[in-house]
């Protein structure tokens, strides 16, 4: 593994688990669009430094903005980056869309559930075990203002691995279990 | 393999419905303060309030206390006087006029001066606009806008200002960069990424290089003329509406599309998160500003010590007090504000010139030309036919503005 990047919708903390991981300085605002360039760090994975990007927010892989371009143009360009998908936990269905297309194109991905507290709080509840099962990928509960889940979200970073989309669509909808959290 | 856009949408239905358990939502106090922010009734005088209150504190706090109450008094108290006595060369000497102090003419005679805004030294006026007065203003402007940012209050501002701003073009998130440019229009101009036409990026860096002032250049203007720049801010506002309105109808690319923007919720701000913001933000401040501020005085010094200056000035006379009614001395601070624009208004101090005239000047530094480094931005964010563009804007703006600032002050006898 050779680069991280750090993808998702705009305003769901990138930024924020990009300056914790990284011990970084991007700036980091509520409210979308605060990252429209790319800003770089480094990480140490099992002692060995490793760079990490964040990227600006995009919907989707189809760009609509000139943000959007920088973001889907990074992820052509980095073909053996790992892709840490951060999704916001109070509206995981957004999230999701742009992970499988992260998927889709064929990149290791770990799902980074942040938000988790807002979430919470706004009494949504998350099966992430399941969403594990389902997707093939590590799917981590983060709360990056605060730090949460982060160390479990670096550890496990190495399991990401690239899923067929198929595996997906045959896992769904199979045998539920694993427990709501 | 790849799915298309409606089975992926399909899969992630079938996902969530498996993964995602939504219970009954029970409002908060959040959900309230966000209520009453977005709707008009309410939001309205809640924003005036805001912005009031944000610059309130802007002028208290780096005005009043800092700069008044503390940096005034050792600047021209103790280090102007210090560096006259102790720096080598003394009055008349070109490097000390340089470094120090030019001094000027009274009755013939060549005099020391008394305050930092005169002395127009690299030393004493350049590091006086820097730290006195710019410094305080950043910190203020950063620090309420760091709590603003990290609570979420600009995109409700974004959803008050949305009717307003589609009259002229724009989208109410075109707020964003406008806030961000009021600090620095360099990242102001970034912001405008997340505009969606090229039409409308277009528009919004034109309106923030032509209109909207910097962080730096408000403590100035407060500085200089705390009593007209209400006005200056009501000159600016008539222009950033108006000539967006008319660039929204001669500039080609269609109709303003609708862009659906989050409102996300509201968050408690952390210290922590403001204090880092508000130190990346000032620390970028002191390596590019503070440098380019005392460049700006010595390449200003030379130009006077050359006699180029006074060339320039002959030169530009004639439009300046016929079309612009001000006296061919603001030359100096015009050639100034193509590097900073704090220290190009901080240059107006020393001329002589009626309020009317001082108005006008500010105005016109405001509007005349962005900043170097803004426009260095605006060429690699625009292509060349948008950049003519944004340029014939800008010079018909300035004739336009000058002329009937002149036309103002002549009916009013204000000259």
């Amino acid at each position: 593994m050779n680069k991280i990047l750090l993808m998702g919708q705009p305003n769901v903390g990138k930024s924020v688990l990009f300056n914790r991981l990284a011990g970084a300085r991007a700036i980091e605002s509520n409210y979308p669009g605060t990252t429209v360039d790319y800003t770089k760090g480094h990480l140490m994975l099992d002692g060995k430094s490793v760079e990490i990007i964040d990227v600006p927010g995009t919907f989707s892989l189809d760009p609509k903005d000139r943000a959007e371009e920088v973001a889907v143009k990074m992820l052509e360009g980095e073909k053996d980056a790992v892709v840490v998908c951060v999704i916001d936990a109070s509206k995981v269905e957004r999230g999701l869309y742009l992970t499988l297309e992260v998927i889709e194109k064929g990149y290791p991905v770990i799902v980074a559930l942040n938000m988790w507290d807002v979430a919470k709080g706004g009494n949504i509840k998350i099966n992430a075990p399941r969403l594990e099962q389902i997707l093939g990928v590590p799917v981590v509960p983060t709360v990056a203002t605060r730090g949460e889940g982060l160390r479990e979200l670096v550890v496990r970073i190495r399991e990401a691995e690239p899923v067929e989309i198929e595996e997906i669509l045959n896992s769904v909808g199979g045998n539920r279990s694993g427990t709501y959290s | 393999m790849e799915l298309t856009v409606d089975r992926r949408w399909d899969l992630v239905d079938r996902i969530a419905k498996e993964t995602v358990e939504v219970g009954v939502y029970r409002p908060s106090l959040k959900d309230a303060l966000a209520d009453v922010t977005v709707r008009p009734a309410t939001g309205i005088p809640v924003a005036i309030a805001v912005i009031y209150g944000f610059w309130m504190f802007f002028c208290e706090f780096a005005g009043t206390l800092f700069t008044d109450g503390f940096f005034v008094k050792i600047f021209d108290g103790h280090w102007l006087p210090w560096l006259q006595e102790v720096f080598p060369f003394g009055l008349g000497n070109w490097f000390y006029e340089l470094m120090v102090d030019a001094g000027h003419m009274e009755n013939g005679v060549l005099v020391a001066s008394d305050n930092c805004f005169e002395a127009f030294g690299v030393l004493t006026s350049g590091l006086f606009i820097a730290i006195g007065v710019v410094l305080p203003a950043i910190i203020a402007f950063y620090l309420i806008l760091g709590l603003l940012e990290d609570m979420g209050y600009l995109p409700r501002l974004a959803v008050l200002v949305d009717t307003v701003l589609h009259k002229i073009g724009l989208h109410g998130y075109a707020i964003v960069p406008t806030f961000l440019s009021l600090g620095c229009n360099v990242p102001g101009v970034s912001a405008t990424r997340s505009l969606e036409t090229r039409k409308q990026r277009f528009m919004m860096i034109t309106l923030l290089g032509v209109f909207i002032p910097c962080g730096a250049q408000i403590g100035m203007m407060q500085d200089l003329i705390p009593a007209q720049i209400g006005w200056v801010f009501l000159t600016l506002l008539v222009g950033y509406l108006g000539v967006g309105w008319i660039l929204n109808k001669v500039w080609p690319g269609g109709e303003s599309p609708e862009i659906l923007m989050d409102v996300p919720p509201y968050q408690m701000p952390t210290w922590g998160n403001i204090g880092r913001k508000l130190w990346i933000r000032v620390s970028g401040f002191f390596k590019v500003a503070v440098p380019f501020v005392l460049l700006g005085c010595v390449i200003v010094g030379i130009l006077y010590l050359t006699g180029a200056m006074d060339h320039i000035a002959n030169a530009l006379e004639p439009l300046l007090t016929n079309v612009f009614g001000v006296p061919s001395d603001t030359v100096a601070p015009l050639v100034a504000g193509f590097l900073r624009k704090d220290l190009a208004v901080g240059m107006l101090e020393p001329i002589e010139m009626t309020t009317f005239q001082l108005f006008t000047s500010v105005v016109l530094l405001c509007i005349y030309f962005p900043c170097l480094a803004t426009f260095a931005l605006m060429i690699k964010e625009l292509n060349w036919k948008e950049i003519l563009g944004c340029l014939a804007t800008l010079v018909v703006v300035v004739f336009i503005f000058g002329g009937i600032l002149h036309g103002i002050g002549t009916i009013g006898g204000w000259y």
